[in-house]
């Protein structure tokens, strides 16, 4: 009994040591990170300093073709919709962020932060925050991603079109609008840039790719409108939230 | 004549869900086709995110006192919009106009307020005119 013990012990050891001893593999470095970073790139890139308020209602773009159990489901909840007193359940309501490509659209302000081979995006509601590699490196691999609210973006400039694609994004998150949910499959394609006409409106065009849940592309096309008055505001959803969603999702009428 | 006033409601309700609901929860449990005034007094004022509210007594006819809440957009907003914290305050007398709860709790969406200033607050939207006309604009 005693010797089993000690052998057990011993290939313990064994394996710990062999883990920790292993050397892990390298993880490249990439511009974002190195050394030399170049803050006079930055120079080269437009003015997006302000904030930017979206035009809420004011989205084109063409119809989504559903299909499958993606389909069914929008054609329940636009029953349910019509027959009144009913919401589409979504964890917002209870504070957890809708991720993207939601936080992208919502009725609060954006602002981008230009640095060495990253753009960060704050959105003021719920403070969520986004990171938009632009240091070259590639999409994650599918066994790499670990699914996520807001998914992995690398983006490159086009001239002065911001050109950003997302993967990995949690299925289930709202798709362009409430009743429509992506797969683990989802590609986000965004093309940002400021109208040619006014330098105060910024356009986001979005392309939504899905096979599971859509049989060709979706466009929505979103514009913004600049605030160089106000900066971005503190919003803590869970300071004060005095209608959490029911056990069926809708929310309580109940303060 | 009445369906197309219901098309336009549904379409109206369908814009609202789609653009509103976003600002962080849904409208649903608010009758919106209904608007209840009261007045009392400033019981409590919570300046927080992600909604502001303000709860007022109402003494009721049999003189019992009934706390009504009335819920605002986020603190954010707010700021942005020219309402401020120091424009109402606990014992303030106040008048105010909300859509109710669908259940009938005493309490719903801020539409107006008139304030112990004697001047209007009101919502975006419709009750902006309304705001308009009663301060003068």
């Amino acid at each position: 009994m005693k010797t089993t013990l000690l052998s057990l012990t011993a290939l313990t050891l064994a394996v710990l040591t062999a883990t920790s001893l292993a050397q892990p593999e390298a993880r490249p470095i990439y511009p974002a990170n190195s050394d030399k970073v170049s803050y006079a790139e930055l120079d080269k890139l437009p003015d997006w300093r302000g904030i930017w308020q979206p035009a809420v209602g004011r989205v084109t773009g063409d119809q989504p073709q559903l299909i499958g159990e993606y389909k069914a489901r929008w054609d329940a909840e636009q029953a349910k919709l019509k027959a009144g007193n009913y919401e589409v359940p979504e964890t917002l309501d209870n504070c957890e962020p809708d991720g993207m490509p939601t936080m992208m659209t919502m009725p609060y302000s954006l602002e981008f932060l230009f640095t060495p081979g990253k753009i960060v995006v704050n959105q003021e509601a719920l403070m969520m925050v986004r990171h938009i590699f632009t240091d070259g490196r590639p999409l994650p691999t599918a066994d790499e991603i670990d699914p996520n609210y807001f998914g992995y973006s690398v983006g490159h400039w086009e001239d002065d079109t911001l050109v950003v694609t997302t993967v990995g994004t949690k299925p289930g998150q709202r798709l362009g609008v409430a009743g429509i949910t992506n797969s683990d499959q989802l590609t986000i394609t965004e093309r940002i840039y400021l109208d040619k006409d006014n330098k105060d409106m910024l356009h986001l065009d979005f392309t939504y790719e899905d096979p599971n849940v859509l049989s060709q592309p979706w466009h929505q096309n979103h514009t913004f409108r600049r605030d160089r008055t106000w900066d971005i505001l503190e919003y803590v959803c869970a300071e004060n939230n005095r209608h959490p969603l029911d056990a069926n999702g809708q929310t309580q009428a109940d303060f | 004549m009445r369906t197309t006033t219901i098309r336009i409601f549904l379409l109206g309700l369908l814009a609202t869900l789609s653009t509103v609901t976003l600002a962080h929860h849904s409208f649903s449990m608010f009758d919106q086709t209904k608007k209840v005034t009261h007045s009392g007094v400033v019981s409590e004022v919570q300046w927080t995110n992600p909604h502001v509210w303000i709860f007022v007594d109402v003494k009721k006819d049999d003189g019992s006192v009934e706390k009504w809440g009335m819920e605002f957009t986020s603190k954010v907003h707010l700021a942005r919009r020219n309402f401020s914290q120091d424009m109402v305050k606990v014992g303030d007398n106040v008048e105010f106009t909300v859509s109710p709860y669908a259940n009938g709790k005493p309490g719903g969406r801020f539409y107006t307020i008139k304030l112990a200033s004697g001047k209007y607050y009101c919502d975006v939207g419709a009750a902006a005119a309304l705001c308009a006309e009663k301060n003068g604009q």
